[in-house]
C-alpha cells in the first residue's frame, strides 16, 4: 500500500470482477471499514438503471464501500462528495482545473465531455446496518465511441485523448481515495455547507438555460444553484422548481 | 366448526364489510390464528371507480409544463383524509423526496408484487434522489397488501409506499 493512499480507509485490488458494485454489495457485510475495491479487469461494468457501461482495461473502476449511519437524504449527498473530489483527484493528475467541471449531481465534465460515471446505491446489512457503494468508473485511457451513446447525451471523452496524461487504475486510486478522504472528513466535521459552496464553484452553467428530464417530463429553467440539501433549483417561467431526481441536459 | 365460532366468524366478516364502505376501502384482507389448525383468512372487496393514482404523493414539482402529460398533473394530493396509508402500521413511507424505480433495472422483474412474500430485510423497491438508488428495505417479513405508487412516480419525504400485512 503507497504512502498516499489514506489510512483510516482499506483497499483491495483484483484483476477481475463482475461489477465492482456487485463485488461490494456481496462482500460488504464481511467487511470491518470502509474500504475501497478496484477491479482492474470489469466483465459485466454497468451504470445506472441498466446502462451500458464501456470498461475497457486501463479505465478505472472501483467501488467505495462507505459504513455510515445516517438518513438516506444525507447519504444522498456523496454524489457531490464523490463528485467534488474526483474532480480535485483529475485536477492533481493534469494541472488544468480550467478544463474541469461539474453537473448536477455527480457528472464531472472535462472539456465539456464526459469522463466518469458515478453510482450510488445503499446496501441493507443485517440488524439495521447500512452502507453505501458508490461505484465510479473513470474513461482514464479510452472513451466509448459515440455510436454506443444515447441520443443526446452528454459526448464521453477520456483523460489521454484530451490531456495527453496517462495514468493507470491504482496510482489514480491512491489520489483519488486521498483527495475523497479529505472531502468526507470536511463534511462530517461541517456539514454539507462548504462541500456544496466548493461543489458549486466547479458546477458548469449556472445562470445558464439547462433541461431536467423527470419520469414523465421535462423541465426547462435557469440552473439558479443547488439548496443545502442538494436539490437543483431551477428557475422557470412559473417560479422556482426544487429538482431532487432528473438526468440533466446542456 | 361449532355454531358459535360459525357466527363469530360470520359477525367479524360482516364487522369487515361495513368496515369497508364505512372508509371507503376497496379491499380488507384479514388473516387470523386462532391457534395450531385454527386460522381464518377472509378477503371482502368491492369494484369501486377510484384509480389508484389518488392514492399517490403530490408530485415534487407541479406547474403546469408544455411538455406535462396529463396524468402526471392529476398525480395530485388526495383529500381522501378519512384513509390515510400512512397511519396503517403496516405502510412503508418514503425516506427522501425522489423518484420510484420498482425494478433493479429496466426490463428486470418487478421487487414485489400484490400477494408477493417478503423477508425483513428484502428490498420492496429503490427511491432515488440526486443519482443515489435507496434500496427501501422490508422492515418486517409478512405478504405485500398493497403498492400504492407506480414506476417513475415522484414521491415526498413520508409518501406511503407499501403496505405489508
Amino acid at each position: 500500500m503507497s504512502d498516499r493512499f489514506p489510512h483510516e480507509y482499506d483497499k483491495l485490488v483484483f484483476t477481475e470482477v463482475d461489477s465492482t458494485n456487485a463485488h461490494a454489495a456481496r462482500m460488504a457485510k464481511d467487511l470491518n471499514r470502509s474500504t475501497w475495491i478496484l477491479g482492474l479487469k470489469q466483465t459485466a461494468a454497468r451504470g445506472r438503471r441498466g446502462r451500458k457501461w464501456v470498461n475497457p482495461e486501463g479505465n478505472f473502476s472501483a467501488t467505495l464501500v462507505l459504513f455510515a449511519n445516517e438518513s438516506e437524504q444525507t447519504l444522498a449527498l456523496r454524489s457531490f462528495i464523490t463528485s467534488l473530489a474526483l474532480f480535485d483527484a483529475l485536477v492533481i493528475v493534469t494541472g488544468r482545473s480550467d478544463l474541469l467541471s461539474l453537473k448536477w449531481p455527480n457528472d464531472v465534465l472535462l472539456n465539456g465531455g464526459k469522463i466518469a460515471g458515478i453510482l450510488l446505491e445503499t446496501i441493507s446489512l443485517e440488524a439495521g446496518r447500512k452502507a453505501l457503494s458508490i461505484g465510479v468508473g473513470v474513461n482514464l485511457i479510452t472513451a466509448p465511441n459515440m455510436a454506443q451513446i444515447e441520443g443526446n447525451a452528454t459526448p464521453p471523452v477520456s483523460l489521454f485523448s484530451v490531456t495527453g496524461v496517462r495514468v493507470a487504475p491504482e496510482p489514480f486510486l491512491d489520489y483519488f481515495a486521498s483527495c475523497y478522504a479529505v472531502r468526507e472528513a470536511e463534511f462530517l466535521r461541517n456539514g454539507f455547507l462548504p462541500i456544496r459552496k466548493a461543489w458549486l464553484e466547479h458546477a458548469a452553467r449556472i445562470g445558464e438555460g439547462i433541461i431536467a428530464r423527470l419520469p414523465k417530463r421535462e423541465i426547462f429553467g435557469l440552473f439558479d444553484t443547488i439548496d443545502e440539501k442538494g436539490h437543483l433549483v431551477l428557475k422557470t417561467q412559473q417560479g422556482k422548481e426544487l429538482i431532487a431526481s432528473a438526468d440533466i441536459f446542456f | 366448526m361449532t355454531k358459535k365460532t360459525r357466527d363469530q366468524d360470520i359477525a367479524f366478516i360482516e364487522a369487515l364489510a361495513d368496515l369497508l364502505k364505512s372508509n371507503e376501502l376497496s379491499e380488507v384482507e384479514v388473516m387470523r390464528e386462532y391457534g395450531e389448525d385454527d386460522t381464518l383468512n377472509v378477503r371482502v372487496s368491492q369494484i369501486k371507480n377510484v384509480a389508484p393514482q389518488a392514492m399517490a404523493a403530490p408530485v415534487a414539482v407541479s406547474a403546469p409544463q408544455q411538455s406535462a402529460p396529463a396524468e402526471v398533473l392529476n398525480v395530485a394530493p388526495s383529500n381522501n383524509s378519512i384513509e390515510d396509508p400512512a397511519n396503517h402500521p403496516g405502510a412503508v413511507t418514503s425516506p427522501m423526496v425522489g423518484t420510484i424505480y420498482m425494478q433493479a433495472e429496466p426490463g428486470a422483474p418487478a421487487f414485489i408484487t400484490i400477494g408477493s412474500k417478503i423477508n425483513e430485510g428484502d428490498t420492496l423497491l429503490i427511491v432515488e434522489a440526486m443519482k443515489t438508488m435507496n434500496h427501501i428495505p422490508a422492515p418486517k417479513s409478512g405478504s405485500i397488501q398493497r403498492i400504492l405508487v407506480e414506476d417513475g412516480a415522484a414521491v415526498e419525504f413520508g409518501t406511503p409506499l407499501v403496505i405489508i400485512e
